[in-house]
């Protein structure tokens, strides 16, 4: 049974936000708001514009 | 204080308090091992940290290269080379691949390069692989600037 695709945006929302935060911020306290600010970024854009997109044609 | 200290130094004035100012970065600085560092980082995504002994980035970027490529396989990414310019967004997506090192051409030495493209995953497979390989392109320049001493 595979995860549904939420499951692989989260998961890829996370892994890209953890890697962002190492590259982009040198302390730790700034790695991890920087990594939680662009995974929640993420996570809602994505569902935000899944939502919009909800009434066009599939 | 090192503003004032510099401007007394310009008036000829003694300053015996001068401080360090070079960030700890620079004294890390090693800048014969920036093209090793950069190879290793394309080879194996983590391996030019680990070998400028920024252990913990490096163990970072490997584990999520890794597991975003290894996911992207499973996804049934197709990995097969895509050189020439009649469909430059399949060049750059392949390009992008290419950019993961050893496990991109190991993945497809075992047989994953084909993929699946009636797989409901295919897509995101692809994005998976192509964002690992574009991540690894910031870590090969990041491995540069921590060997200049640019990064600390």
């Amino acid at each position: 049974m595979r995860p549904s695709h939420l499951v692989y945006l989260i998961v890829f929302s996370g892994l890209v936000s953890a890697v962002f935060a190492t590259l982009l911020r040198d302390d730790m306290p700034g790695r991890v708001r920087f990594a939680l600010t662009a995974f929640g970024a993420f996570v809602v854009s994505a569902l935000a514009v899944g939502w919009l997109m909800y009434p066009f044609p599939g | 204080m090192v503003r004032s200290q510099l401007s007394r130094r310009a008036r000829g004035e003694r300053t015996d308090e001068l401080v360090e100012t070079r960030p700890a970065a620079a004294v890390r600085a090693r800048p014969a091992a920036a093209v090793p560092a950069c190879l290793l980082a394309w080879l194996i995504p983590g391996a030019g940290h680990l070998f400028l002994r920024r252990t913990g980035k490096g163990l970072l970027f490997l584990g999520a290269i890794g597991t975003l490529f290894v996911m992207g396989v499973m996804m049934d990414a197709r990995l097969q080379m895509y050189i020439g310019l009649d469909d430059p967004l399949a060049f750059l997506r392949s390009l992008a691949q290419m950019a993961l090192g050893l496990p991109y051409f190991a993945a497809r030495a075992l047989g994953f390069d084909a993929g699946l493209v009636t797989s409901v995953t295919h897509e995101y497979g692809n994005t998976f692989t192509e964002v690992g390989g574009l991540l690894n392109i910031l870590i090969v320049l990041d491995a540069y600037d921590t060997a200049m001493g640019r990064k600390p």
